[in-house]
């Protein structure tokens, strides 16, 4: 694939549980997205229902961004489910970012459950004349 | 005059009838469409001393978008992903979230205070509480002696 922001790794149809989130085992996924062009750059909505801003990790290393968010799920104690279609755990999900995405200036919100990714394409660099000397 | 007539429909004896089959459902919490793949949203239901918790998740729907309504042991939720309406489909490098309104109705458990019925929409989640109603009292019948 040629696109300048390509998911890393292909989406698992099955859940995978993590490894090492201590006592209690919990369930990661990797969450649906879109990616569409704009007039900056690019746009990346990821959908992480359960997440707030705070339990919400987005990270650029090298050229890679990373998503984590964290369900705090307040299902009070003691509650006996009785019909389930969706299973709570966290959200994981990276991508690669190509030259093209200005690293400093990428920018996120999260509303209504839905993570909002600007990647505003770096601005292109101008032909610099270099002078040519003479001896 | 037969104080009995059979073969014909006493009140009495339908209405129980239809109270048992309703107490069924409810013991078999059947929700619309279980068995016929995954629908949207998603629903959990969970149980608790005083109520039933209905959780859905649906990101990207704003809260004034969000429709309930309940009547006759049905919840109907609607809502909307108005969320990159604007954006042209030629402008989409990936696109792998659902979108445009959405509807489903679902069958409630019996015996709940519809009138006193909550719902609470905080990062894409949506609770909607379900009070118990009054447990009903098993109640002793009185006969009457028959007087001469």
């Amino acid at each position: 694939m040629s696109d300048e922001l390509t998911p890393s790794r292909p989406i698992p149809i099955e859940h995978t549980k993590a490894a090492d989130e201590g006592p209690v085992e919990r369930y990661v996924f990797t969450p649906p997205i879109d990616i569409y062009e704009t007039e900056e750059g690019l746009g990346l909505h990821a959908d992480l229902p359960g997440v707030s801003v705070e339990s919400l990790e987005l990270q650029v290393q090298d050229n890679k961004l990373t998503l984590f968010g964290r369900v705090n799920d307040v299902i009070p104690e003691g509650a006996k489910i009785l019909h389930q279609e969706y299973e709570i755990g966290d959200y994981l999900r990276s991508f690669i970012l190509s030259d093209e995405v200005d690293h400093e200036r990428i920018n996120a919100k999260l509303t209504n459950g839905v993570l909002e990714v600007a990647l505003p394409r770096a601005p292109k660099s101008e032909p610099r004349r270099i002078q040519v000397k003479t001896d | 005059m037969a104080v009995f007539r059979w073969g014909q429909n006493w009140d009495a004896f339908h209405d129980l009838e239809r109270e048992v089959d309703r107490l069924l459902q409810s013991v078999n919490l059947t929700f619309q469409g279980l068995r016929f793949g995954r629908q949207y949203p998603p629903v959990n239901l969970y149980e608790l001393d005083e109520e039933y918790l209905l959780t859905a998740e649906v990101p990207g729907t704003r809260g004034e978008d969000l429709e309930l309504t309940v009547a006759g042991g049905v919840l109907s939720i609607k809502g909307r992903r108005s969320d990159l309406e604007e954006i042209p489909s030629e402008r989409f490098r990936r696109q792998e979230r659902p979108r445009g309104t959405w509807q489903r109705s679902l069958k409630i458990p019996e015996r709940i205070e519809e009138d006193q019925m909550s719902a609470e929409f905080n990062n894409g989640i949506l609770k909607i509480h379900l009070p118990k109603a009054e447990a009903l009292q098993a109640r002793q019948i009185p006969i009457a002696e028959g007087g001469e």
